[in-house]
Parts: structure tokens; C-alpha cells; sequence
């Protein structure tokens, strides 16, 4: 792991003791060495709260382990009593005896995802780390294995979206597409994306509107206009996010950290495009309908009490892919496109349609736009 | 309380104040003048959509200043080529003795009566091409061409990338599908049909729209 | 080290003071601590679930935590209305009432903090918000605004009263230089915490119903009436079942402050009804949901029309020289005024500012059990805190808690 971090992190060692498998000495199988691993580990987290307190030089095999970067006493005991306070679940589970490899090993991983940092401020070393750990640790646990990757936004690349009105006629095959490509929670019919249907004539009545029709489609008089996160360029609700778990990324997503949200929901106060959701409960999929090609900060499993939203499907766009509701589009009603590519369709769009955006008066910028034929 | 502490407490809100300020880190007005001046150095993008266009075989085409890839049709097509049936008159290929019934049951729903029939796109004397409304033969691979002469609004849109839908991804290179992906030529408009999806949970919570 | 064992002494001494009392006071800790217990059983229901045991959802995602939390921090601003008169102005009748609304300040404080870590989603990981170990969105956000002043303020508010009660615990007088300027600063930033928190919901362009320039204005205009409201009561119900004195003059110069504070807090609602009302818009239709339900969805009528009705006869009451001074009628006026308050920051300012949705939808919220349970669990915390402070501070100030030389 990299040593420019910009926070600790926290190593108990059983890492290192699997690099060199030997050190153990007992030659047992691996379920009779359990205890002894326990007892090192106590005696390295011991060690390192009694060298931080004495303030005797730094032993590097004692407090190195426990804690990867060098600090100085001070902050090491701070953030060593307030990781206790919070840790003490994990450090149980991984000191147990009767736990064998696997436990502690997801029990580790556990202990270094509750104290990793902000993915907005990680280095790529350290994204890939959490990354790996993520995927290591849902096959821990199911035995199944996933895909996740934590790309970079790409050089030269602002992502638009266009959505034409008088081509949607309402099948909400992008809401199931999105639906099943971003592993939203089946229980809660959590979707990002809602079709409103509109009254001829009426202009943008979304009061009048209905999301959530079920007759035939396209039903006479009416036009479908379709809302999701408009990834605004001045998005309120990174403003006003405390902890910086949201933000923009360089090609204009706007996404979230999931792990670093503390769940407040004043983004979605502050959202005037109901482009949010919350997960109230525990979000759950069926592990056979699980989209296993995932990215960090886009279709990756959530938990309970964190924010979400639609992110461009950063998982496909980052790939040069189109989301999965322009995918799923029958009608080629949503388009997609690079802003800064002059030569893409998206660029074509807003120069030679009449485009508009909602709520342009609130100065949040979207990159979504709607036009007519 | 003196007037020392005053000055205190003055000096300490002001620089406060100061730090406080919100930092403006947008150094564009808005959005489009971003886009205008951040695309001015557009260099291309290392990511290519080429592997997600799959096993569709494509070819380049050129209207006017656009340049992109539609989806090849000749090879999509089961019994080409056409005039391996096609060398009898119409009503006898669909009397009941003809052996192979390829698409027998087509219809026309497309326009009125009065305005088109099959010979309208279709060579009547060369049933492997079609044909422009002054006669001039087009390839099936180019039937875009044929939509063209009365839909010229959407053509202008589909080659600008409006109209239709992109194949594979964003990145270039852009592969479109042509108008016969998506609009059965001889029945073109979209059918209505239920929606997808119905959220349960949602009518729960509130019933749709209302009246005002 | 003589400070040392002063201190040790203290904790001691107000220890055994907490401990013992009457039976009415055991009673009553009693029954907040069962409240207590109450409520903390149902948070742990809500760590289990998650928030959706709450009424809130995706349409109406703050609700009874927050309503709550923005009240307080308008009762806990109110002390400041006690401090300037005493420190500043040398105003020397409200000597006794100011410890008492300093540690109403302290425990209303401390039901806002928790009623803000009751609303989280991932409690677990608040110490991202701590500056140093997580990442604090300083100056952007205004919910770090927000946390800086809390804290800030609940320092202020432990470390001046407790240096008094120490000085005197110790049999000594506290030296005005070391007080006053800390009484000054909480003068502003009392003003402070308050007006922060009406930027957390003034500032948000999405929510048309709070963003507007009156609220910070009106929230401490508010503040003042129901904060001094409480001081009032509590004072009074100090007054009768301890010996500790506290003059007519006192309570009826709060009740001065509670009178003007109300009469402004009316004047803008005018307005902001008139505003509202006489040339409505679409941003208006929180106000007509609020005030007249909309599209048959009308959950919050009750609820306003109790707290309006209310505000004016207490307000009109109140200004009346003749029932003011009628201590019984002022009891009352104070009651009706702070549930009127209550029901009007809380409820009838969080929940509309929600409804209609950004795209109009109309989804209702109703608070369900477990919310009500924690939320009477932290309104028990923070009675049960102030008992505690209050009893220790008037034994300190009627010299029966007194530092002994062993």
C-alpha cells in the first residue's frame, strides 16, 4: 500500500503472516495454528498501545504492524482510541479463537473498510486496494467471484445526455434495464429513473403528471418526458454534502462514495431534481440477478443508511459504453454522448435542436437535456 | 469590557469571515462556455465502442459531412437473393402450388394505398435492388436512402445523430443502426403496448397524478 | 493540583446531591429514565431496520428528528437572552435565572446533537465528520457550519457556568474578566447558531418554501419567544418545590423579553402569508399544503391550525401589562406560546418545506411509533441532563454544596 496517504489505515497483521507462511513454526494444520495467531496479534496490538503511550522509540515489528504509516505518537494514540471505540466489534471477531482463516481474513478486511479514507482523496494504489478487498470479501462470503473496477474519468471526456420527448412513448424499459444494471434493491423498488406522463397541451405539468401508469402506452394525448440525475455541473449537493462523500468527477459524473456517506440526506434536500434515493433498509438483490461487472463508485452492492443515484452507469460509460437505459431504449429517444468530442451525436443535438433543461433558473447546470423532433 | 476586546473579537469575525468564503471553483460563466472552451483542445479519446458493436457487420457510409457505420443488410436478409424466387409474376408465387413461402403474408401499412405500394421502393424488373421514386436502383444496404425521399426532416436528424440509435457505445467510431432496425419498412410506426414495469411500492405511497 | 482536588471534590459532592433527593425528585428520575430505556430500545429497532421503521421516505426524507432538532436549537440559542442582560449590561436581576438557562442551553444542546446522530443513516461512521481523521466539508457545507457552532456554543455554555459554580463552590467570587468575554462571545454566537441553522435550510434553491430571506430572521425571532417560554416555566416550577429564590421582577423581565420576541415573530408571519397568499406562484403550494392542504392531502391541518390559533392569544395576551404580570396567566401564555413554537418550527416548517416533491408529487408523512418513541427518549435525556445541572448549580448557589479543606 502506498505511504502517502492521507490518513491511517490499520494492518493487524494477518496479512503479512500469510506472505510469509512459515513464521508460524507450529506446523500444524491450519485450523491447530489459530491460537497462536491470536496470541501474536494481541501481543502486536498490545505492544503498539503501550509503546504509543510510553513513547519508547518505534519498534518496527510492533508498531509497524498494526499501523502501516509512520505518524507520531500523538495522532497515533488519537486515532488509535477513537478506532477503538468504533473497532472494538472487529478487533473481537478477528481476535476469536474458534475463528478460522477465512473469518479472519474477512474480518481484516472488514476492520480496514470501516477505517479506509475518502475513495475522492485515494490514491490509485489505494483504490485498487479497496477495490480488490471488495472483491475478495464478497467471495469470502458467497464463494462467488465479481468484477470491480475503480477507472478513472478519462482525459477529454464531459459527459451529456440528451432525452427527446416526442420519441418516448413510455415502455419504461430503460427503468427495468436500470434496474437490473445497477443492482438496485428489489424490495424497496428502488429505480432512478421515472418516466412522467404528460397531458398534451399542458406544457410541463409534472404536478399533473403521472409516474408510476400502468396502461397501454403510449396513451392518446399524452407525452413521456423521463427524469433522473441530471449529473448538474453545479450540483447543490455536493455543496452541501459534510463529509465530501459526493462530489464531480472530472467527466462530469457526479457520484458518491458509499462507504464514506454518513447518511444525513441533506443532498436530497438539496436535490431539485429528485435525483437521490436513500436506502431506508437494507437493499437486497438475488444473488442470481446480481450484476457482477461493477465499479467502486457505480453498481456496486450498497448497505443500509447510504445515499444513492444514477451515475451515467459509470461502470458501461467509462468503458466507452452507452448507459444501460440508452441501451434498453427502443425508440432511440435517449442519447449520449462526450460534450467535449465536437463530432459526437450529443454535440450535434444541442447545436441543431431546440434544447431545454429544467429548472435552468436555479443555476445547477444540468448535462441533460430535452429537445423535440 | 474594554474597547481592546472589541477590536479582538472585530479583527477575529473579519478574518473568519474571510477564510469562510465560499471559493468559486468554476472559472467558466456556465456550462456551454465550458464545453466551448475545453473542447477547442479536444485530442480524441483513448476509448474506442468498436468491441461492443460485436458480431455486426458493418459498413462506412457518407451523407453529406457525416461519416459513420450502419449495420450491413444484404447478409441479414434469409433468401437473398431475391430472383432465386422472384422470376414469377406475384400471384403465382402466392397461389397455394408454390413450394417455398418466404414472406407471403407481407402487408403494407405504410402511407395510403394511393401513395405507395410494394413498387414504390421495390424494382419491380430487378427484385435484388430497390428503387428511388424516379427509378434509379438502390442497393438494400442503402435503403435509408429510399425513407429519405419523403422523411427528410428525420434523415437530417439521423445523420446528425438526433433521429435512431447508436450501436456499441458512446466512443467513436459511431455505428448507427439504419431506419429498417428499427421501423419495419412495410408497417413502420411503433405498436402501443403495456409498460415494462409497474412500481407496487410506489402506488402504495401515493396515487399518481391529480387533478388540479 | 489544589484545582485538582477542588474538582474531584465537586464531582463528588454534586454526585451524592444527584443521587439524593425527595421522593417526588426520585420519582421523576425514575420515570425519565424509563422513558429513557424506552427510547433507547426503540433506536436499537431502528439500527436493526434502518430508517424505514421512521415515517420518512424518499419524498419527505427529514422529519421528526430534524423538526425537533431545529426547535432546540432555538431554545438552547435563548439563554443568550438571559446572558446579555446579566454579564453585559450588569443587569443584576437575572443572576439567579441565568445558570438556569445556560443549563437549559447545555441540555437542549445536547438532545440537538442527538437527535442529529438519530437521524443518520450510518451512525457508525460519523467520525467522517471529525476534522483531522475524516474529511469536513468546511467551508462548503452547512451542516459543518452547523457542527462547529453546536459545539462551540455547548462549550461556551458548560465552561462559563462552571467556572462560576466552581469559583463559588470554593466560596469565592468569579472574577468578571474571565467571564464576561466568554459571555460576550456566546451573545454572538448565539445569534449564530441559530441563524446557521436557518442557512441550512435558507441556502437550499430546491426547497422554495425555505428559501426564503425572512426565515433566519423569523427562526430568531421565534427562538426568543419559545426559548425564554421555557426559562419561565422552569423557573417556575423551580421556584416552587426548591428553596432557591427567584424573584417576580426576574420572571416578569423575561416575560418582557418573551412579549416583544412574540409580537415580531407575529409580524413576520403576516408577511410571510401575505407573501405567500396574495400573489401566489408555484413555489407557494408548500404554504397552501401547510395552511389549506392540497389535493385533498391535508395531514398538517391539525397541526397548524392548533399552533396558529395559539401564537395570536398568547402573543395578544401577552402583551397586555395587566395579564402579563399575573404570574398564572403568564404560566399559561408561556405553555400555549412554546407548543405553538414548537409545532410551527418543527413540523409546520420541515415536513412542507418537502411537499409537494420536486415534481409535484404529494407524498404525506407521518411519524410512526419508534420515531415517537426515540424522540420522547431524547426529550427525556435532555430533561434528565438539566435536572442534573440544575440541581447541582442551585445547591452550589444556596451554599449547601461547599468545598471542605480535609
Amino acid at each position: 500500500m502506498s505511504k502517502s496517504k492521507k490518513w491511517y489505515s490499520l494492518d493487524l497483521g494477518f496479512n503479512r503472516k500469510k506472505e510469509s507462511s512459515g513464521s508460524c513454526g507450529c506446523g500444524k494444520t491450519s485450523g491447530g495454528c489459530q491460537s497462536h495467531e491470536k496470541e501474536m496479534s494481541d501481543e502486536a496490538y498490545l505492544e503498539a498501545a503501550v509503546t504509543a503511550s510510553i513513547g519508547e522509540e518505534v519498534k518496527k515489528d510492533g508498531f509497524e504492524q498494526v499501523f502501516d504509516v509512520k505518524m507520531d505518537r500523538r495522532t497515533a494514540f488519537k486515532k488509535l482510541t477513537a478506532s477503538l471505540l468504533i473497532g472494538a466489534g472487529a478487533v473481537s471477531t478477528s481476535c476469536s479463537v474458534v475463528s478460522g482463516d477465512d473469518t479472519k481474513e474477512k474480518a481484516q478486511i472488514d476492520w480496514e473498510e470501516q477505517f479506509k479514507g475518502n475513495y475522492k482523496l485515494m490514491t490509485d494504489n489505494e483504490k485498487s486496494a479497496t477495490v480488490e478487498r471488495l472483491m475478495r470479501s464478497y467471495e469470502l462470503r458467497t464463494g462467488k467471484n465479481i468484477s470491480m473496477t475503480s477507472e478513472n474519468a478519462k482525459e477529454d471526456v464531459l459527459f451529456g445526455y440528451a432525452f427527446n420527448i416526442s420519441k418516448c412513448q413510455g415502455y419504461m424499459d430503460c427503468v427495468n434495464a436500470c434496474i437490473e444494471e445497477n443492482n438496485q434493491d428489489r424490495n424497496s423498488e428502488m429505480q432512478y429513473i421515472r418516466i412522467h406522463e404528460m397531458k398534451d397541451g399542458k406544457g410541463l405539468k409534472f404536478d399533473e403528471s403521472d409516474d408510476n401508469y400502468y396502461h397501454e402506452v403510449p396513451a392518446e394525448g399524452h407525452f413521456y418526458m423521463g427524469t433522473q440525475c441530471f449529473h448538474c455541473d453545479n450540483p447543490p449537493c455536493v455543496e452541501v454534502c459534510p463529509v465530501q462523500a459526493t462530489w464531480r468527477e472530472d467527466d462530469g459524473l457526479v457520484v458518491i462514495d458509499y462507504d464514506w456517506c454518513v447518511g444525513c440526506r441533506y443532498c436530497m434536500a438539496a436535490c431539485p431534481y429528485d435525483g437521490r434515493r436513500f436506502n431506508w433498509s437494507k437493499p437486497e438483490v438475488p444473488e442470481k440477478e446480481i450484476n457482477k461487472n461493477q465499479h467502486y463508485l457505480g453498481n456496486r452492492m450498497r448497505k443500509k443508511g447510504v445515499m444513492e443515484k444514477c451515475t451515467f452507469c459509470v461502470q458501461r460509460s467509462r468503458k466507452g459504453q452507452n448507459p444501460a437505459c440508452v441501451e434498453a431504449c427502443p425508440t432511440g429517444a435517449r442519447i449520449f454522448g462526450n460534450l467535449l468530442d465536437p463530432n459526437s451525436t450529443i454535440r450535434w443535438v444541442l447545436e441543431n435542436k431546440k434544447v431545454f433543461r429544467l429548472k435552468e433558473d436555479l443555476g445547477t447546470e444540468p448535462k441533460f437535456w430535452y429537445f423535440m423532433d | 469590557m474594554n474597547r481592546k476586546q472589541y477590536v479582538y473579537i472585530l479583527v477575529y469575525t473579519c478574518l473568519f469571515a474571510l477564510f469562510a468564503c465560499k471559493q468559486e471553483n468554476g472559472e467558466y460563466h456556465n456550462l456551454n462556455d465550458k464545453i466551448e472552451s475545453e473542447s477547442k483542445n479536444y485530442h480524441g479519446t483513448s476509448l474506442s465502442s468498436e468491441t461492443y458493436i460485436g458480431d455486426v457487420k458493418t459498413i462506412k457510409i457518407t451523407e453529406g459531412v457525416h461519416t459513420f457505420l450502419i449495420p450491413e443488410r444484404k447478409s441479414q436478409i434469409q433468401s437473398f437473393e431475391c430472383i432465386e424466387c422472384h422470376t414469377k409474376p406475384i400471384d403465382e408465387l402466392k397461389s397455394n402450388d408454390a413450394k417455398k413461402k418466404a414472406h407471403w403474408d407481407i402487408s403494407l401499412a405504410h402511407a395510403d394505398g394511393e401513395v405507395m405500394n410494394c413498387i414504390t421502393c421495390h424494382n419491380g424488373e430487378d427484385m435484388n435492388n430497390l428503387n428511388t421514386l424516379t427509378g434509379v436502383n438502390v442497393d438494400f444496404n442503402s435503403s435509408y436512402k429510399l425513407c429519405s425521399q419523403c422523411h427528410s426532416s428525420q434523415f437530417e436528424d439521423w445523420k446528425g445523430g438526433a433521429h435512431g440509435k447508436r450501436i456499441g457505445g458512446w466512443a467513436p467510431p459511431r455505428a448507427s443502426f439504419t431506419c429498417v432496425n428499427c421501423h419495419n419498412p412495410h408497417d413502420p410506426s411503433f405498436k402501443s403496448r403495456w409498460p415494462s414495469r409497474y412500481n407496487t411500492k410506489e402506488s402504495e405511497e401515493s396515487d399518481g397524478g391529480v387533478e388540479h | 493540583m489544589r484545582r485538582l482536588q477542588v474538582l474531584k471534590s465537586l464531582v463528588f459532592d454534586s454526585l451524592d446531591t444527584i443521587t439524593k433527593g425527595s421522593r417526588r425528585y426520585n420519582l421523576w428520575m425514575g420515570f425519565l429514565t424509563f422513558v429513557m430505556l424506552v427510547g433507547m430500545y426503540c433506536y436499537s429497532i431502528q439500527l436493526e431496520h434502518g430508517l424505514s421503521v421512521t415515517g420518512m421516505s424518499d419524498r419527505v426524507s427529514w422529519g421528526l428528528y430534524i423538526s425537533n432538532f431545529t426547535f432546540l436549537v432555538g431554545v438552547a440559542a435563548a439563554a443568550v437572552m438571559l446572558v446579555m442582560p446579566t454579564y453585559v449590561l450588569h443587569d443584576i436581576d437575572f443572576k439567579q435565572a441565568v445558570l438556569i438557562g445556560e443549563g437549559l442551553a447545555v441540555a437542549a444542546l445536547i438532545m440537538c446533537l442527538a437527535f442529529v446522530v438519530a437521524d443518520m443513516g450510518g451512525p457508525s461512521v460519523l467520525w467522517h465528520m471529525i476534522p483531522g481523521i475524516g474529511v469536513f466539508n468546511f467551508p462548503n457545507s452547512m451542516l459543518t457550519w452547523d457542527v462547529i457552532v453546536l459545539n462551540g456554543y455547548l462549550f461556551l455554555n458548560i465552561s462559563i457556568p462552571f467556572y462560576i459554580l466552581f469559583r463559588h463552590y470554593q466560596g469565592k467570587e468569579s472574577k468578571s474578566k474571565v467571564y464576561v468575554p466568554g459571555a460576550i462571545l456566546s451573545v454572538f454566537w448565539a445569534v449564530a447558531i441559530h441563524l446557521v441553522t436557518a442557512f441550512l435550510y435558507q441556502g437550499l434553491q430546491a426547497r422554495p418554501f425555505w428559501n426564503n430571506a425572512l426565515l433566519g430572521p423569523r427562526f430568531l425571532a421565534s427562538a426568543f419567544a419559545a426559548g425564554p417560554a421555557l426559562i419561565i416555566l422552569v423557573l417556575a416550577i423551580i421556584r416552587r418545590f426548591t428553596e432557591f429564590k427567584i424573584e417576580d421582577k426576574t420572571i416578569k423581565k423575561i416575560a418582557m423579553v418573551v412579549t416583544v420576541a412574540a409580537q415580531i415573530n407575529l409580524i413576520m408571519l403576516v408577511s410571510e402569508l401575505f407573501k405567500e397568499f396574495y400573489a401566489p406562484t408555484h413555489h407557494s403550494e408548500s404554504a397552501y399544503y401547510l395552511f389549506f392542504g392540497l389535493h385533498g392531502k391535508n395531514a398538517l391541518l391539525p397541526w397548524i391550525w392548533t399552533a396558529i390559533p395559539l401564537n395570536v392569544l398568547a402573543t395578544v395576551m401577552l402583551t397586555f401589562h395587566k395579564l402579563r404580570n399575573n404570574l398564572n396567566v403568564l404560566y399559561f401564555c408561556c405553555f400555549i406560546l412554546f407548543i405553538a413554537i414548537w409545532i410551527e418550527k418543527g413540523f409546520g416548517l420541515i415536513v412542507p418545506g418537502f411537499i409537494p416533491g420536486p415534481y409535484g408529487k404529494i407524498e404525506e408523512y407521518m411519524p410512526t411509533g419508534v420515531e415517537i418513541g426515540v424522540t420522547l427518549g431524547i426529550w427525556a435525556l435532555g430533561a434528565f441532563v438539566f435536572t442534573i445541572l440544575a440541581k447541582t448549580a442551585i445547591g452550589i448557589e444556596l451554599g449547601h454544596l461547599r468545598y471542605k479543606k480535609k
